[in-house]
């Protein structure tokens, strides 16, 4: 699965391309969504090491506005569930992701992203 | 036992990346499912780890297989959240549905970093570099893991196959015949561990990977031909892997010791602490913190 909690981790590692390689771009996606379970604890200890614009930028790119632009100072249980649904519950299944420094394009297949280089792109 | 079904020491020639190809990927890729059905005990220090760990930390599983290690811990589940990366996609399939939940699988190699640097809180590498065929590889991984974690908290678990197996295991392990002789450093020794595939087993299609050869028929002629895939392995001497540890914190230039909190001389200092390393059941692990000053 690619869904944005490890889209929030990935990003381009073609030699060479060291800055502006993250986040990566999704383009012609399919996505699913799928329910899971809702651990708040996690979530609580999760959210400091988010990449906050970068998982605001890729739920509106997947067709979900419900995350505020600015990281809230105040954790609620709305604000939390929110957060939930975007991180694990939003399913990119095919499609791809693109760097938005070098373009490499990587695939995303049944689910599993493509992040193998070939050797001349190897760092 | 036949010959073909023991493990047998080789010799490592040509492009290392190729050799890998042949003799590690495709023979995962046609002995995955089951291969997965014979992996699911974690072993216990793994679990141990993985227990230890507070709850919001996000991990990478680096060389995850089947994912069995995905839905640890089982006392907390949902608490951590570990994504897998393989080269082989068809064990990626099967790591999907680990534990029966969906879980987070990334097609990669162990010797890349396709994350942000630091990004994950821990790592771990189960019976993994082992497979990667020379030295420098080996470090590479491990410097692949240091980058991926974090550099102020971030923490390792690495395991790999030992010389020296369990008095349980059956296999019998030719003994290390160090190339360098003059080398003071520990050596393992590099050897195919044959996967024997019944024809029950098997694949339904037919195709046949190099490496592949069909086992010397048994005595038993009703028996199943089977099939034997070579699968490479560097079994680790005694302290080889902390040395491989230390080499890859080096190479990265990392101070390799515990964190001297009261140390003025530390101010700044980025660095790397071996926080157990030991012998498990027929393998070696190493566990190792980052920090920084």
């Amino acid at each position: 699965m690619v869904r944005l909690i490890t889209h929030n981790l990935l990003a381009c590692h073609v030699k060479g391309c060291n800055t502006n390689n993250f986040p990566l771009q999704f383009q012609d996606v399919q996505i699913e969504l799928r329910e899971a379970d809702f651990n708040a604890d996690f979530l609580r200890g999760f959210l400091p090491k988010i990449e906050w614009n970068a998982l605001v930028d890729a739920a509106r790119q997947l067709g979900d506005t419900s995350l505020p632009q600015e990281q809230p100072t105040m954790i609620d249980d709305d604000f939390l569930k929110a957060l939930h649904h975007v991180l694990l519950e939003i399913h990119v299944e095919e499609g791809a992701m693109v760097c938005p420094n070098c373009k490499h394009v990587y695939p995303i297949a049944s689910g599993i992203p493509n992040m193998l280089l070939a050797e001349h792109e190897i760092g | 036992m036949s010959i073909s079904n023991s493990v047998r020491a080789v010799s490592v020639s040509g492009n290392p990346r190729e050799y890998e190809d042949v003799h590690v990927h495709a023979v995962y890729d046609e002995i995955a499912s089951h291969f997965s059905s014979t992996r699911y005990k974690p072993w216990p220090i793994i679990a141990e780890f993985l227990s230890s760990l507070p709850t919001g930390w996000v991990g990478l599983d680096s060389g995850a297989g089947n994912g069995k290690y995905l839905p640890l811990p089982y006392d907390r589940p949902g608490q951590l959240w570990t994504i897998g990366l393989d080269r082989s996609r068809n064990l990626l399939r099967i790591a999907q549905g680990a534990g029966g939940e969906l879980r987070e699988v990334v097609w990669g190699d162990v010797l890349d970093v396709p994350w942000r640097h630091g990004a994950f809180d821990y790592a771990i590498s189960i019976a993994t570099i082992h497979h990667l065929s020379t030295s420098a590889r080996r470090r590479d991984a491990v410097k692949s893991l240091l980058h991926s974690i974090s550099p102020d908290h971030g923490r390792a678990l690495i395991y790999v196959w030992a010389v020296e197996q369990d008095s349980k295991s059956k296999r019998v392990i030719p003994s290390a015949q160090p190339e360098d002789q003059s080398s003071t450093e520990p050596q393992g020794v590099d050897v195919f561990v044959p996967w024997v595939l019944s024809d029950r087993t098997a694949a339904p299609e037919e195709k046949r990977p190099a490496g592949q050869h069909e086992a010397a028929r048994s005595e038993d002629e009703l028996k199943p031909k089977a099939k034997v895939y070579d699968r490479f392995y560097h079994m680790f001497a005694k302290g080889e892997l902390e040395q491989l540890a230390t080499d890859a914190a080096q190479a990265m230039g990392l101070y390799v010791g515990p964190r001297d909190t009261d140390s003025m001389a530390m101010e700044g200092m980025s660095g790397v602490e071996v926080c157990q390393s030991g012998w498990e059941r027929s393998n070696y692990y190493v566990e190792l913190r980052r920090w920084r000053t």
